[in-house]
């Protein structure tokens, strides 16, 4: 018999398992296994999640969040009145509109061009 | 996954199977399993372990091959692949329990029981393994059975490559003589290294 044959025949034989009377009990112990894992996995998961929850809202607490919290909303408030005071009003437009407003824009045009004619004088 | 198709998976090709064992279906790897096991059992029974110890490695084989399951391309068989896997789980113990002691010896061991060459009748693989040494055995399983090569067995056992190659020359010298049909004596002196002495 040829050597290759030969090996074939081997490797066929190998390949020829009687099935074991019980592979189905074997398959499901394997599937209960697999099950226990899994269930291990998210009970782990779980409990590691819970407890990480439990810390975190115990260091919020712990560190007077609630009060900070309360103290940044009244400074929003503060500030808001603030700012409200700040907007421009009626009176300030009406004045930007009319002469006071054109004698600003001329006066930072001169400055302007002053500063330009400097610069040019300078590069020639 | 809906309990149809987990009832289905009878249907399914083993590399489907694969895809749904992959995405977390445990029912699908099972039915791996239920295809799979008695094969993988029976190699290791071969490769030499005690059915008890068979039956524990090749349940530790199945599971981290589902660990494993992503790795799993479909360019060889899966049970080839888990074959592979559960050969090498065993070395590991052979290797963690100090029991490949005297495979390291090129020497020729006696065979548990003489090969007979008056028998008229073929004589199976697993008798026919049993006249080979404990060496030769592991060696010609893990190439012939778990498809590996002299060099990855090497590899695995932690033995010279040398020494692999004469454990399967031997060992395939025995076994041919076993498994040959009566009148047909071996082929003289012929390299019996075989396909896989590239390795």
């Amino acid at each position: 018999m040829a050597e290759a044959d030969f090996e074939r025949r081997l490797e066929r034989l190998f390949g020829e398992a009687p099935e074991f009377p019980d592979h189905q009990a074997f398959a499901e112990r394997i599937e209960r296994r697999l099950d226990r894992g899994w269930t291990a996995r998210r009970w782990l998961i779980g409990v590691a999640g819970g407890a990480g929850g439990v810390i975190g809202a115990s260091q919020l607490l712990m560190s007077n969040l609630f009060q900070r919290v309360e103290d940044a909303g009244q400074s929003a408030r503060a500030l808001g009145q603030g700012l409200s005071h700040v907007a421009p009003s009626s009176e300030m437009v009406s004045a930007l509109s009319g002469g006071y407003g054109v004698w600003v824009a001329v006066g930072l045009a001169v400055v302007t061009m002053g500063f330009a004619v400097a610069r040019v004088i300078e590069e020639i | 996954m809906s309990g149809a198709i987990s009832t289905q998976f009878t249907v399914f090709h083993d590399v489907e199977l694969c895809g749904y064992a992959a995405a977390g279906e445990r029912k699908a790897f099972g039915e791996l399993v239920r295809r799979h096991s008695s094969g993988v059992r029976q190699l290791l029974r071969r490769m030499g372990a005690q059915p008890a110890e068979s039956d524990d490695v090749a349940q530790d084989a199945f599971l981290a091959a589902f660990e494993r399951i992503a790795e799993f391309r479909g360019e060889g068989t899966f049970a080839g692949w888990v074959k592979r896997i559960a050969a090498r789980q065993y070395l590991r113990r052979l290797q963690r329990e100090r029991r490949l002691g005297g495979f390291a010896s090129e020497a020729e061991t006696d065979a548990l029981e003489a090969p007979s060459h008056d028998v008229d009748h073929r004589i199976d693989l697993d008798e026919g393994l049993r006249a080979l040494s404990p060496a030769e055995r592991l060696c010609v399983s893990m190439c012939y059975g778990a498809g590996l090569s002299h060099g990855e067995a090497a590899e695995a056992l932690n033995l010279p490559l040398g020494t692999v190659k004469s454990h399967v020359k031997r060992g395939l010298e025995k076994l041919r003589a076993r498994l040959a049909p009566s009148g047909s004596a071996p082929d003289g002196d012929e390299s019996l290294e075989g396909r896989r002495g590239n390795g």
